[in-house]
């Protein structure tokens, strides 16, 4: 892996209850690394710790036990943000100010001086679709503007690390799109590192390297997108004389058979089962015209792993970890139901 | 240097944006034409002939000149300290509550800014704001009264100094209560209420006199040396801009203990403000 710049450790912050009910457990010991360049989506329902994770890495919010350092500085040192760009949720830039204005203040307080930030100003004002727009106030932009502007304020001192809380909120598609672009284009070409907390699973599928999904306050799922969403075990069958007696026999295997417009879908132990399968398949006179893993989507792996019951929740390893060529059903949070 | 610099931008393009400077600079402006248009005097060989106020006479021949604009300027500087904070705070007292919002405050903290910092900056930047609009009252109120009098009283530059050391203090308070409650309407009254209260404990002695047990005549002693002295303060004010032998009361006020209360005060405030901020979570 590249130089780690997030690296958070048995982070766990509590929220105090009045009237001495017990406290909050807002996040519960999670770890996780974020390396030099690298997209890294933090993914979770509402309510699962991706907010207050962020917040711990900007000091907004102080962490009950466990620590949390960006490029090696205790983030409760304002050092720690002389290079993170913030893009908060929601977040408010203040309406009396002009685009323009907007990034001179917040320039400013990232102790840029005012040649630069003129300079920084144009260039990323017509990087964000909003240079026409310059000079006028921010009251006047739609959700979608506000919301480029907000990513221009994160970016205007050039940042090594970008933390972005929904940054596509309220954005059309094709801003959407723009958005990730410049986001790839930042991590690509600069070498930014992206932490990028979305509850729009498709979002983070299309946009980062690896994700972490937060779960009551625990990392439930880690990994590669590849890694999370392989499925090694479900197969897609297109085979020519398939008849019932077969299924039949698939399914005397301890296969799960399914037909889904005109073919199989398999889910079988392991390769060595899936072979069995096929044996049986030619034996009876079948034709196998077509036979390849099924992935499911991010969205697929995120709902099960909510749906899952309560359950000692681990990072799911990964196929390498585990010694073979993919992951078994029942293993980890991350299976098929 | 930095940070002060872009907390002073934005603190001004907000009183700009919305009205606040605008509404400032025509109170201050409607009130110096009015003061330049009421007052009409007829001097003679620098002594006062005749005196008009608002086109009244007013029975004031013989009086020195030198006399007449320290009256008159006395008069002003104890009005101004009367009614001056009351605006300073109503425009500067939004400052936290405002920053603190949610979706703002992540925006600010955000950057390599210490929170201490953060916050003294944007009340240097708020004091400014109040400072430049007295400055511009009373630099305006002197020249009128210097081209219609051609005497120069300087004193009276001064008391606008001592009415923004008073605000400092009142500001000072607006921000603690705004770090606590994140409420400017909490902020401007609970200020204005230090600064109503600092008239009636200037006689703590004789309210504690009257009361009949010792820790009721302890809390009234606290009150009165903990918040701002609003009637000495006021009272050294005239004093020290009528430039005579004071009075008595007068003479009591103008010792350095009500400054130096005043200023441990607003420097108790800021410390407590500061170390709030520095500890609430977002």
């Amino acid at each position: 892996m590249s130089t780690p710049v997030i690296e958070v450790s048995a982070l766990r912050k509590e929220y105090r209850s009045a009237f001495g009910r017990p406290p909050i457990v807002a996040i519960d010991g999670i770890d996780f690394t974020v390396g030099a360049g690298e997209l890294f989506g933090l993914l979770g329902p509402n309510g699962a710790g991706k907010t207050t994770t962020v917040k711990i890495l900007l000091g907004l919010t102080r962490a009950t036990t466990g620590t949390a350092t960006v490029h090696g500085l205790a983030v409760s040192d304002p050092e720690s943000r002389r290079r993170v760009g913030y893009l908060p949720e929601g977040h408010k830039i203040p309406n009396y100010l002009t685009a323009r204005q907007a990034l001179s203040i917040f320039g400013r307080m990232s102790d840029m001086s005012k040649r630069d930030i003129d300079a920084r100003t144009l260039e990323l004002l017509e990087r964000v679709r909003l240079s026409q727009w310059i000079d006028v106030r921010v009251k006047k932009f739609s959700k979608g503007m506000t919301q480029r502007l907000g990513l221009a304020c994160a970016l205007v001192h050039r940042p090594d690390v970008l933390l972005l809380d929904e940054p596509t909120d309220g954005v059309d598609p094709v801003g959407r799109r723009e958005i990730r672009d410049l986001l790839i284009d930042e991590a690509r070409t600069n070498g930014t590192t992206v932490l990028l907390n979305s509850h729009l699973l498709s979002e983070i599928e299309l946009t980062c390297d690896k994700v972490a999904m937060l779960r009551k306050g625990k990392v439930a799922a880690a990994g590669t997108i590849e890694e999370l969403t392989r499925q090694t075990a479900k197969y897609k069958m297109v085979a020519s004389v398939v008849d019932d007696a077969l299924l039949a026999a698939f399914r005397e295997s301890g296969a799960g058979v399914e037909r889904v417009n005109g073919h199989l879908e398999l889910s079988v132990n392991d390769v060595e089962h899936l072979n069995v399968l096929v044996d049986r398949l030619r034996a009876n006179g079948g034709m196998l015209t077509e036979l390849a893993p099924l992935r499911s989507t991010l969205e697929d792996v995120f709902v099960d792993l909510i749906k899952a019951p309560d359950m000692p929740l681990t990072p799911s390893p990964s196929p390498r970890e585990r010694g073979e060529g993919g992951q078994r059903p029942g293993e980890g949070p991350d299976v098929q139901p | 240097m930095k940070v002060l610099i872009a907390n002073i931008e934005d603190v001004m393009r907000e009183a700009a944006a919305r009205w606040t400077l605008l509404a400032y600079f025509f109170l201050s402006s409607l009130f110096i034409i009015i003061f330049a248009f009421a007052v009409n005097l007829d001097i003679v060989e620098g002594s006062l002939a005749g005196a008009k106020l608002f086109g009244n006479d007013i029975h004031a021949s013989g009086i020195s000149i030198d006399k007449l604009v320290m009256g008159v300027e006395s008069g002003l500087s104890g009005g101004l300290f009367l009614f001056w904070p009351f605006i300073a705070i109503f425009a500067t007292a939004h400052l936290v509550p405002r920053m603190m919002e949610k979706g703002t405050v992540d925006l600010y903290l955000s950057r390599p800014v210490g929170r201490v910092k953060l916050l003294l900056s944007r009340y240097v930047a708020g004091l400014l704001l109040a400072g430049v609009n007295i400055a511009y009252l009373i630099g305006a109120m002197w020249l009128i009264v210097v081209w219609k009098t051609h005497v120069a009283h300087p004193r009276f530059l001064f008391a606008g100094a001592i009415i923004l050391f008073f605000v400092a203090a009142l500001l000072a308070c607006a921000f603690l209560i705004g770090v606590i409650t994140s409420s400017t309407a909490v902020s401007i009254m609970t200020t204005y209420v230090v600064f109503i209260l600092g008239f009636p404990l200037v006689t703590h002695n004789r309210l504690a006199a009257v009361v009949s047990k010792d820790w009721q005549a302890g809390i009234i002693h606290a009150f009165y040396w903990i918040i701002p002295k609003s009637s000495e303060l006021m009272g050294a004010v005239v004093a020290f801009v009528s430039e005579k032998a004071l009075p008595h009361e007068l003479a009591a006020a103008a010792t350095p203990a009500p400054f130096l209360s005043t200023a441990a005060f607003a420097v108790g405030c800021l410390a407590l403000a500061s170390w709030l901020f520095q500890r609430k979570e977002f």
